[in-house]
C-alpha cells in the first residue's frame, strides 16, 4: 500500500509493474531534458530585445521538427514494447474471476473446485490492530506467488475498476463483457488496491486485497475454504 | 529525504539517474568551458553548454540503463537456474545429469 503522502509508485512486485517503473523514469529523463532546454530557451528570450528582422529560418524549422520526432519515438518505442507486453497471456496457472457489484467484489475459483465468496471492506470499527483503514477485506484474494494467474473482470450492475498499483494491473469491471488480465507476483505479500471505476456512494469502500503466497499456503487455504 | 529536481525527478532512488546529471553537468562545463575559451564568445558558449548537458546527460542515461537492462536479464536468468537447480536436483530433469550423461556417451 502507499504511505502516507506518498509521490510516486509503490515498490514494483511483478514484472510488468517494473518495466513500468522503469519506462516512467525513462520519460522522467527526456521530460528533465526537454524542461531544461525550454528554461534555457525562455531565459534567452527575457533578455532578448524584441526587435527581430527574420523572415527566413529553414534551420530552425528543421531543427524543431526533426528533434520533437526524435523524442517521441524515444518514448513511443519502449511504451509500445511494454503495452504489447501487457496483453500477453502466457499459459497461465489458475483463472479467477472477479465481479464487481455495488459496492464489493465477488471472487470465484473455478479451475478445480468450484469456490466463490465476497469480499467487503473491514469496517474501520471492527479493524484489527495493524490493519489499515478504508482498506482491509473479509475475504483476501490468495493466490500463489511467482504462478501466471489470469483474471477475468466483469461487473453485475454498473461499471467498476479492479486494479492494485503494486501488481501494475487496472482492468475494467463492465457489466455484460468480460476483459481479461493476467499478472504474476514475484515475491510473497499482501498487495491493496480500490475500485477505481466510480461506481456510487460506496465506490472509495470496496477495497481489493491480493494475498500471494507459496504454492503448499494456498492450497492448504483452497482446502479449507471448500470444506 | 528525497531531492526531485526540477520537482519531479527523483534523483537519489530511480537509478542511474544521479549520475546522468551529474556527467550532463560536467560535460556541460567542459563543452560550454571549451568553447569560450575556443571562441571568447559568451552567447555562443552558453547555447553550447546547455547542449551539452543535453547531450551527455542523455547519452549516459542510455547507456547506464541499457546495461542496468542487462544486468535485470541476468539477474533473472540466475534466479530461474537456481530454482531449477534446486527444484531437479537429482531428478532426470536435472540438467547437470543431462549434461554428464551427453559427456559419458560422448566418451
Amino acid at each position: 500500500m502507499a504511505n502516507h503522502s506518498q509521490f510516486g509508485f509503490q515498490d514494483a512486485s511483478s514484472p510488468i509493474m517494473e518495466e513500468l517503473v522503469e519506462f516512467h523514469d525513462h520519460a522522467l529523463m527526456v521530460a528533465l531534458a526537454i524542461c531544461s532546454l525550454v528554461l534555457y530557451l525562455l531565459t534567452l528570450m527575457l533578455m532578448e530585445k524584441l526587435s527581430s528582422t527574420t523572415v527566413d529560418a529553414q534551420e530552425i524549422e528543421l531543427i524543431w521538427t526533426i528533434l520533437p520526432a526524435i523524442v517521441l519515438i524515444l518514448l513511443a518505442l519502449p511504451s509500445l514494447q511494454i503495452l504489447y507486453m501487457m496483453d500477453e497471456v502466457d499459459e497461465p496457472d489458475l483463472t479467477l474471476k472477479a465481479i464487481g457489484h455495488q459496492w464489493y467484489w465477488t471472487y470465484e475459483y473455478t479451475d478445480f473446485k468450484d469456490l466463490t465468496f465476497d469480499s467487503y471492506m473491514t469496517p474501520t470499527t471492527e479493524l484489527s490492530p495493524g490493519h489499515f483503514r478504508l482498506l482491509e477485506v473479509d475475504h483476501r484474494v490468495v493466490i500463489p506467488m511467482e504462478s501466471p494467474i489470469r483474471i477475468i473482470v466483469t461487473a453485475s450492475d454498473v461499471l467498476h475498476s479492479w486494479a492494485i498499483p503494486a501488481l501494475g494491473v487496472k482492468t475494467d469491471a463492465i457489466p455484460g463483457r468480460l476483459n481479461q488480465t493476467s499478472f504474476i507476483t514475484t515475491r510473497p505479500g499482501i498487495f491493496y488496491g480500490q475500485c477505481s471505476e466510480i461506481c456510487g456512494a460506496n465506490h472509495s469502500y470496496m477495497p481489493i486485497v491480493v494475498e500471494s503466497t507459496p504454492l503448499t499456503h494456498f492450497e492448504h487455504w483452497s482446502s479449507i475454504l471448500s470444506s | 529525504q528525497s531531492f526531485k529536481l526540477l520537482g519531479f525527478l527523483d534523483v537519489k532512488s530511480v537509478p542511474c539517474a544521479r549520475e546522468s546529471v551529474l556527467y550532463g553537468s560536467l560535460g556541460s562545463l567542459v563543452v560550454g568551458l571549451g568553447h569560450f575559451l575556443a571562441t571568447s564568445r559568451v552567447r555562443r558558449s552558453c547555447d553550447f553548454a546547455v547542449g551539452g548537458f543535453i547531450c551527455t546527460m542523455l547519452g549516459y542515461w542510455f547507456y547506464c540503463r541499457y546495461n542496468l537492462a542487462q544486468h535485470r536479464i541476468r539477474q533473472r536468468m540466475l534466479k530461474e537456474g537456481m530454482r531449477n537447480k534446486i527444484l531437479f536436483e537429482g531428478s532426470s530433469l536435472d540438467p547437470e545429469r543431462k549434461q554428464t550423461g551427453d559427456e559419458r556417451s560422448d566418451s
